[in-house]
């Protein structure tokens, strides 16, 4: 009973941070990159900002819409929320635990990609349109390389759910491996395409033909341009929070032992802020990709994935006979 | 005639004719599972002006006749029933690939009627896997099924994609599982899982690339046939290495694949007839904008297509789910050559799930969304209320298996048990009920944070379009060419993925490798044919003659020994 009323609070923490945290991350990065640029860059609380004041903007309706223009963005961000539920941030065991099955994930991340794509290809203009067909070219790819690390994180920890995966990996003495540091390397190219990152895409960018997330919000303004730019926080929380607690789940809480919460936040939130500089420092030093350029990094991803699960087997079979 | 019940193997059974001479039918918990499948889309298709045609009924009557048959020869007469029935539909839509089908058709049946006959082994299942693989459009001898199922009209389709393909898949199941139960091998379970994967593979990249919006749900259906020969396939090779429980989940991903498949598929079909209908068109290149004059149409293909895609919380997705499990649990133990076969396997698997989503954006996002590309498209009218009754009623079905699979998975529990006897059902890790809530909650509180924080001002514009301005007045909805078209969207994957699988051109391997070198045998016998046909008398005595002198010295030298 006490073991569930702790999970109910931690679960409210998480939520309570998850979504207050997610535009102040993506503030994070932006400053972090402008000032190793040499910029001053925009204030940590812009994101909120411009959050706030396309909230209070007039909605730009284009008249080629359809009737389900308005439906897109809630879509997409109920879907990315319900992931962000899903996800542990500072502790293991919230009440959502027994749902985060990884392959659950990947269906909730393709649903949010799926609306965001429709949402492109609403209006019927070009730009959209091709956002939304290189989008569904780097699906490809990310899903393949995701369902193979699937694999190798069950063989690991004998469990599907990303907080068994994570609990196992903190309790189990797991040990630094060949094949774990393989599924790193994939993990981190396809987080980089999902959040919509250089090498892959650039949030900063301004030219329509390279575009590929922002192209297809091209026709979106006001209050669902805000929904669909606080998913993309939130994507990028996620997926922070996503890799640190499968590869650096030390210090993470647990839900039943009240004295642990305190150094789980404090070490989410170091961990959150040098995935942010490692991001922005990962940025500044890489150019973007052309968009035909994209499919090969991914498929080095998708064959690192398969390499981390060979390896295991090889492991297994060494360490068997 | 004579007709009674009697009592066969703990299951009920129909015996109609002679005592002992007539035709016995019985049904048990699988055939009563695939009773339950056809069930719905007959209904749905029935209510379509296809229910006039006689050749439908007997299409029909063949189909649920294979499926209750308790013996050889009525499981072949329904069997043929259906292929002839079908045959002379699919001649009615059209003529060029009716002969294709007639000819994988009676492939399908000279493969299945010696292996009906033949003691369980090797051989016979080899046999039935070849009939019942063609028939269901299984890699390598796929090829028609993308020609063949979208001539008919949209019913005769839906019920072709959704029914037909199934009823091969029982045969499959009837005979590897239960009549062959005791000699299967697990080579059996390998090679269905081979030719399973290769059609999860060419089917989803098909579906993304093909134009025609019949033609993209038949390669679907590939899709969907090859996951559920994967599933199979996992079981029947568990089943043979005995792990009973991995073979029960697999078991349960196919079966609820076949269920979800069985519903979304003639929706979508009875739309894409209700779309040809309206626009004399099923191109997605001439269609666009359809969901402003029918928005009915529209949400039901919406919600086909979220089924098409395996999204959470849509139909397609507890079985996706099952079948993604089994497949880790597979690569879980064994050699570690079969332990990176399935490796490779789930590469393929999330690969095919990706094009799925792309495949069903691209039928929404360009046939239905976006500007029209034709006036006929922008000129569409709401279909008529039996088509949209049928898909209604699909759809409806389609929410128990995409909410509460936990409970579809309870009633498969007596045809698991039927299949592999002694084993126990895993629990389903995957609850929608719950995640539907979430999201609702979600998107709840989303809306009460712009009602209460955001203003809910807004204007009608002429869309932003990189800052183009307005189109003229004699272009109403601007020039169709700016915008994407289905061949457009699939560019990209047709650049990275396509070329390297199908080929610069764009051809079926099943066509290359298997369809035209049986076009140029064909070719070299007619030859043959005609030559011996022209031969002038005398070489016609000297044939003969030659004939007579070869059989001589046969019959001299067998003699003689």
């Amino acid at each position: 009973m006490l073991h569930a009323l702790l999970a109910i609070i931690a679960t409210l923490i998480h939520i309570a941070l998850i979504f207050g945290l997610a535009p102040l991350l993506i503030g994070i990065v932006t400053k972090a990159r402008a000032r190793l640029l040499g910029r001053t860059g925009p204030p940590f609380l812009q994101p909120y900002r411009d959050l706030a004041k396309l909230l209070r903007k007039t909605a730009l309706i284009p008249d080629t819409a359809t009737q389900f223009y308005k439906i897109w963005p809630f879509i997409t961000l109920s879907a990315t929320a319900v992931t962000a539920l899903l996800v542990p941030s500072f502790s293991f065991g919230l009440i959502t635990a027994p749902l985060s099955d990884f392959i659950t994930l990947i269906g909730l991340f393709a649903t949010a990609r799926g609306a965001t794509m429709l949402a492109g290809l609403e209006t019927g203009f070009g730009f959209g349109g091709a956002g939304a067909a290189r989008d569904a070219l780097f699906s490809l790819f990310t899903e393949a390389a995701l369902l193979v690390l699937v694999l190798t994180f069950v063989l690991i920890a004998h469990s599907p759910t990303v907080d068994g995966i994570g609990t196992q990996f903190r309790d189990g003495h797991i040990g630094l491996s060949v094949s774990l540091g393989f599924a790193l390397a994939a993990m981190l190219c396809v987080a980089l395409t999902e959040t919509g990152r250089i090498p892959v895409d650039n949030p900063a960018g301004h030219l329509e033909l390279g575009m590929v997330h922002e192209a297809m919000l091209l026709e979106y303004s006001g209050r669902y341009l805000a929904m669909f730019h606080y998913a993309a926080a939130l994507r990028l929380i996620i997926w922070v929070s996503l890799i640190s607690a499968i590869f650096l789940p030390f210090g993470l809480a647990n839900s039943a032992d009240i004295l642990s919460w305190p150094g789980g936040l404090i070490l989410w939130g170091l961990k959150l802020i040098i995935g942010a500089f490692a991001l922005a420092a990962f940025e500044v030093a890489t150019a973007k990709m052309r968009v035909f350029r994209v499919p090969e990094f991914l498929g080095v991803a998708l064959l690192l994935g398969i390499l981390s699960s060979v390896f295991l087997f090889v492991a297994t079979k060494l360490g068997g006979s | 005639m004579v007709c009674y019940i009697r009592v066969v193997n703990q299951y009920l059974a129909l015996s109609i004719g002679l005592p002992g001479h007539g035709l016995h039918l019985a049904y048990d918990p699988l055939a009563l599972l695939f009773l339950a499948i056809l069930t719905p889309q007959i209904i749905a298709t029935a209510l379509g002006p296809d229910r006039k045609s006689v050749a439908y009924w007997l299409f029909v009557a063949g189909m649920v006749l294979a499926v209750l048959a308790a013996e050889a020869f009525p499981l072949l007469l329904g069997f043929e029933l259906m292929s002839a029935a079908s045959w002379l539909l699919v001649l009615r839509g059209d003529r060029k690939p009716a002969t294709l089908y007639a000819g994988v058709a009676m492939f399908s049946g000279a493969c299945i009627l010696p292996a009906l006959f033949l003691p369980p082994g090797g051989i016979a299942f080899t046999l039935i896997l070849l009939g019942a693989g063609a028939k269901a459009g299984l890699a390598p001898l796929h090829a028609w099924l993308p020609r063949a199922h979208p001539a008919p009209s949209a019913g005769v389709s839906a019920l072709m994609s959704g029914g037909m393909v199934k009823v091969a898949l029982y045969i499959l199941i009837r005979y590897g599982f239960i009549v062959m139960g005791g000699a299967a091998q697990p080579w059996w379970g390998t090679a269905l899982i081979i030719a399973g994967a290769a059609s999860v593979l060419i089917g989803s990249l098909r579906a993304m690339l093909e134009v025609e919006l019949k033609t993209i749900l038949a390669c679907s259906t590939v899709e969907h046939v090859g996951l559920i020969a994967v599933g199979l396939g996992i079981a029947l090779r568990a089943k043979a290495l005995g792990d009973p429980s991995l073979a029960a989940l697999a078991l349960q991903g196919a079966l609820l694949c076949a269920i979800a498949h069985g519903l979304f598929k003639p929706l979508l079909f009875l739309g894409a007839g209700a779309v040809k209908h309206a626009t004399s068109t099923t191109s997605l290149d001439w269609l666009g904008g359809l969901i402003r004059g029918m928005p009915k149409l529209g949400g039901l293909m919406l919600a086909g297509c979220f089924g098409m895609a395996a999204l959470p919380l849509g139909p397609g997705f507890a079985p996706e789910f099952l079948l993604l499990h089994a497949v880790i649990n597979a690569a879980n133990t064994g050699e570690i050559i079969s332990r990176i076969g399935f490796t490779a396997l789930l590469a393929i698997l999330g690969l095919a799930a990706a094009l799925a989503l792309g495949a069903a954006v691209r039928i929404i996002g360009i046939g239905f969304l976006g500007r029209p590309r034709s006036l006929r498209a922008a000129a569409a009218e709401e279909a008529d209320r039996p088509v949209l009754f049928g898909m209604g009623l699909l759809a409806v079905l389609c929410v128990p298996v995409a909410l509460f699979p936990g409970m579809i998975l309870l009633f498969l529990n007596p045809v698991i048990n039927q299949l592999i006897p002694d084993a126990e059902q895993p629990p389903l890790g995957y609850a929608p009920a719950p995640l539907a809530l979430l999201l609702l909650l979600a998107a709840g509180a989303s809306y009460a944070i712009l009602k209460r924080y955001g203003t809910k001002a807004e204007r009608e514009v002429h869309a932003f379009n990189g800052g183009f301005g307005k189109p003229p007045a004699w272009l109403p909805f601007g020039d169709p060419i700016t915008q994407a078209t289905g061949t457009g969207f699939a560019e990209p994957v047709q650049r990275a993925l396509g070329r390297a699988i199908l080929g610069p051109k764009t051809i079926d391997p099943g066509e290359l490798y298997v369809l035209d070198p049986l076009r140029r045998l064909n070719v070299q016998f007619t030859r043959a044919a005609e030559r011996v046909r022209r031969a002038t008398i005398r070489q016609r005595l000297a044939f003969v003659f030659m004939a007579l002198v070869l059989f001589l010295a046969a019959l001299g030298f067998v003699q003689g020994t």
